[in-house]
This record gives structure tokens, sequence and C-alpha cells, in this order.
């Protein structure tokens, strides 16, 4: 048996290199539901852990090298500086005798400038907050667009935050480390990102092909979409903010997979194949300045007093229709079935409950038999012979009773 | 090409290097293949850590540490990029094993040899690379023949260069 594995000691370490390979390959992909396999991705922590080993094998000679780099060329620079130095400096001389006496032509100028500037920097602090980075490695494949940055967790970079230059975007943050962070080109094979043609308005997918171009796939055939036509972000990808410029239409060419549909090449408007300086957009939402804030605490304070104004008018015109008179009484009560003490007499029917307010009449000056509310109540002897004068009335309505000025004609105890 | 026999082989021996070297090599491979791409824009037509393993594998004539140090350095360029993790590592285990077998059989002595076998082997770590995203994973991956043609090319060059240089520190015995 020994040496059967000695004679194939090699084969068998081949074996099982590649079983423990294929085994890790194995649980990092997955099925979609549309049938596909695809990699995972969010990795696991042990995927994360390799590729956190391999970029803090990578990264700090990256730095190193970007550092050295900077410190060459600035040495190169100074030694150039150092031997025109006195040219320079007779130059610098003359130029400084001419500003100054342009210097109080450009006084209002620079004053203009300054103003401009302001305007200028309010735009750009207004939109994003955003951070600057330097690229400082790559993946080193053709088949993976991505690079790597020198900021990471120390600076709160995160997940899917854009990265973008001046000129348009660049891509986004895949995978965040200590000290770096991967981020994805958008003219990778697997990046995807919602754009849409400016002057068209026809919304499409971006996304790399295998040669690194940018291509806008599974558009309907347009006749209206023409080469030079400005591509923006449209927005919907929750990553990119909507109208960044992303590039030009280069070409249309016909899908080959499918008919009456095209894909758009796009000529990118970043440089993405020479990236130093990039931009990660650490937060979408607005960013006000001090007076900004202070307008907004200006409008919310106007539209508080607006609403108590609103409501003093409300108050002031309920408390009119109070005053002001009409024929209900406002006294009365609003349903007074029964009573305390007063009892239903026979062959009488009772107050309704809810009894609509009857008109108020106002007082007899000379209240006499046929006046309402003069009537004895049957319950009470009364020796005035019968007559038509003297029959005996229904028991009128408490809203008709007169007033208390005429108490020996109440029949009422 | 001309065939060892066994006791010819045991003649030549096997070439040492000092730790720095096995050490900082394969790293500088790394690094390297990372940051040249940077500056090379589209001509990085070269695999670094594959001209490594290649050489490594060839003058050790052990098939062993060939897939070993393949393995590993497959596995840490697949980290660096967001592809999955062993792809590389596969391929680079499958061209450490066959250098390190070839080394025990033919005379790796010989410059042409050796950067024919860079050539070939580059060729097939790309065809394996192919065939493990394609068809054992089932994932897309667009290809270009001409440019992975290229890269051997490339690899080719650069091991003409970076052989003799590394056989300089061989350790005299």
């Amino acid at each position: 048996m020994d040496s059967f594995f000695l004679r194939y000691r090699n084969l068998l370490v081949l074996l099982a290199l590649l079983l423990a390979q294929i085994i890790g390959l194995a649980v990092q992909v997955r099925r979609t539901e549309s049938g596909r396999n695809s990699l995972d991705p969010g990795d696991m922590s042990g995927v994360r852990l390799i590729r956190l080993w391999a970029d803090a094998v990578v990264s700090p000679p990256e730095q190193l090298s970007h550092w050295a780099n900077l410190g060459a060329g600035s040495l190169w620079q100074n030694y150039l500086d150092l031997r025109s130095i006195r040219e320079q400096n007779q130059a610098l001389q003359k130029t400084i005798d001419r500003l100054r006496l342009e210097q109080a032509s450009l006084l209002e100028d620079a004053k203009q400038g300054e103003r401009l500037q302001a305007l200028v920097d309010f735009q750009q602090k207004y939109i994003y907050k955003t951070l600057a980075a330097q690229a400082i490695g790559s993946s080193g494949s053709d088949s993976s667009r991505v690079f790597y940055i020198d900021k990471g967790e120390d600076f709160q970079l995160k997940q899917d935050m854009a990265v973008l230059t001046a000129d348009g975007i660049v891509g986004k943050v895949r995978e965040v480390f200590p000290h770096s962070a991967q981020v994805l080109a958008i003219n990778d094979q697997t990046s995807g990102a919602g754009v849409i043609l400016e002057t068209t308005r026809i919304r499409g997918i971006l996304r790399g092909n295998a040669s690194g171009q940018l291509q806008i796939v599974g558009l309907l055939a347009d006749q209206r979409i023409q080469r030079g036509e400005t591509v923006l972000t449209a927005g919907g990808d929750l990553i990119f903010p909507r109208g960044l410029p992303v590039g030009v239409v280069e070409k249309v060419v016909p899908d080959p997979d499918r008919d009456s549909f095209i894909d758009v090449i796009v000529k990118p408007a970043a440089h993405l194949d020479r990236l130093d300086e990039v931009l990660v957009i650490t937060s979408t939402e607005p960013r006000f300045s001090v007076e900004q804030q202070q307008d907004i605490a200006t409008s919310e304070m106007l539209k508080g007093a607006e609403a108590e104004a609103i409501k003093q008018q409300q108050k002031a015109s309920q408390i009119m229709a109070e005053r002001l008179p009409g024929l209900t009484d406002p006294n009365a009560p609003a349903a007074n079935p029964a009573a305390p003490g007063q009892t239903a007499q026979p062959g009488e029917t009772p107050a309704a409950p809810a009894a609509a307010p009857v008109p108020k009449l106002l007082p007899a000056r000379h209240p006499d038999r046929f006046t309402p509310g003069t009537t004895p109540s049957t319950g009470e002897e009364n020796p005035t012979p019968a007559g038509p004068e003297n029959k005996p009335e229904s028991k009128p309505d408490q809203t008709t009773q007169p007033p208390s000025g005429q108490p020996g004609r109440n029949p009422q105890p | 090409m001309s065939v060892l026999g066994a006791d010819h082989r045991r003649d030549m021996g096997i070439h040492s290097y000092p730790v720095l070297v096995y050490a900082m090599t394969p790293l500088a491979a790394l690094v390297l293949q990372a940051l040249l791409p940077r500056y090379l824009r589209g001509y990085a037509w070269f695999d670094l850590p594959l001209v490594v393993t290649v050489y490594f594998a060839l003058v050790r004539r052990d098939p062993i540490q060939g897939m070993l140090m393949g393995g590993s350095l497959g596995i840490f360029e697949d980290a660096l990029t967001h592809h999955a993790i062993g792809v590389n590592g596969i391929a680079k285990t499958v061209a450490g094993f066959l250098a390190g077998s070839v080394g025990v059989r033919i005379d790796v002595e010989n410059h042409t040899i050796r950067l024919m076998l860079t050539f070939l082997l580059s060729l097939l770590c790309s065809a394996i690379y192919v065939f493990i995203y394609r068809i054992l994973l089932g994932l897309e991956l667009e290809w270009s023949w001409l440019a992975e043609l290229m890269k051997a090319v490339g690899n080719s060059a650069i091991a003409a260069v970076l052989f003799p240089l590394l056989d300089r520190t061989q350790i005299k015995e």
C-alpha cells in the first residue's frame, strides 16, 4: 500500500488539490430562478477572507509603488525646477510688475469671479457628498475589469457606492477592505447600470462586453438613435444618481441573438483605462449650506405663522357665528324628551324624543285665554262656568310658555 | 527535445534558490500582475504568476511543489478579481503539475524548450479556464482566443527575459 501511495503520490496530490478547489467552486455558484448559474453576489465568509488576504498582500506594495511614483515624480520635477529657477525668477519679477498694474483693473473681475465661484461651489455641494480616492491597482485580468482604490472602511466606504470622475461614471464599489476597496468598472461584463438617451429619452441597461466596450443591450431597433447622442444615468438602479454623464453613442449594431433588437455601443465619458483620481459618492442626500439651512428654517417659520393665522381666523368666524341672532334659541336644550317631574297626561302623546326646534314666539303684550300657555291643567279645579271661552285646552308646548312676568295666569303650581 | 534517462536526471540534480527568491518572486509576480495593467492600459498580455509557476516547477523538477505554487498563486489571482475563487487555481495547479512532470523527463536547461513549454502551458491554462467557467460552472463568459494567443506570446517573451535572470540566483554547489 505504501508503495502505491509513493508511486502515485503526484497524481494523488493533483487529484486532491483539484477536488478541493472544485468543491470550493461549487459552493460559490448558485442556480437562479431563470435556470441559469450565477456567482453568489455576496461572498461567503471564507471567500471574503481569501479576498481579504489577497488584498492585504497586494495592496501595501501597490500603495508603496504609488507613493514611490509620486515621490520620484516630485523629485524629478524639483530637479527640473531648480535647473531653470534663475530664469524663472527674472521672468516672475517682470510678471509681478505687470500684475501689479493689472491688479486694480482686475479687482472687479475678481469679485465677479468670486461670485461665480460661489455659485459653482453651491452647485457642487448641493448635489452629493463625495470622497476623492486614488486608483492603486487592478485585477490583472482582462476578464475582470475591477480596480482598487486607496480608501476603504477607514473612510466609511460601503458596497454599491457609485464611483465617478469629473467626466462621467466609472463603476461601483464591489468590495470594501480595511484600507482599500474594489471597484467594479461599468465596462465589466457583469456590471449593469440604468441609462437613458438624452434626446430620445430611450431607456436601457448598460453593460460591458468582452472587449471592454460599453453597450446598451436589448433595445428595440429605433431609427432615432444617432451617433453622438449623449447617454446619461437613468437613476433607477439605486446606485448611480440620475443625470450623470455616461458617454456618447458610438455606433448601433444589430443584436446577434435577437432580430429587431439592437445593441448601442457607447463611448465612455470617463477614461476607464486611464483612471487615477476618482470620486466616490458616499451619500446621495442633498447637502445644504448654512445659508440654505437658514432659508429652510425661515420658510418653516413662515409656514407655521401662516397656519396660526388661519386658525385664528377660523376661531373668530366661529365666535361671530355664535353671536349673530337667529331663529333658533341657543339657550334651549337640544333634545329633551321629558322634563324632570313632568308626566304624560292621558290622551296626550308624549313629546318626541328628538323634537324639531320650534320657532320662538314673542310674548303677548296683553295675554288672554287664547294666549298659549294660559290654559290651566286638567287636574286643576276651576269653578268658572262652562262657556265657550272657558273650555279646557291642551297643554301647550314648553317652548310656548309665557315669560315669568305673568305668574297669576300660569297654570303650573 | 532531448529526453533524459533516469541516471542522467539524477546527475543533473535539483536547483536550489535562496529563500528570499522563493518568497519574493511569486509575491512580486502577483503585485506586478495587479499593478502593470494600470500603466499598460489594454496591452497587458501576460500572466506573470503562470510564468513564475512554470519556471519553479521546471527547475525544481517537483510536480507537487509546482502544483502547490501554481494553486496558491492562482487562488490569489482569483481573489483579486470578482470571479469565483478557484478557476485560476485549478488551471495553474494543472500547469504546475505538467511543468514539474515534464521537468523530470526533459532537459530544462534549454531556453527554447522552456519558452515552448511556457507558450503551450499558457494556452492550456486559458483552455482550462474557459472549460471550468463555461462548462463546469455554466457561467457566461465572452472570450477571445486572439487575446489568449497574445497572452501566450507575451508570457513566452517575459520568460525569455525572466528565466535567465532567475537562473543567476541559483545556489551554486
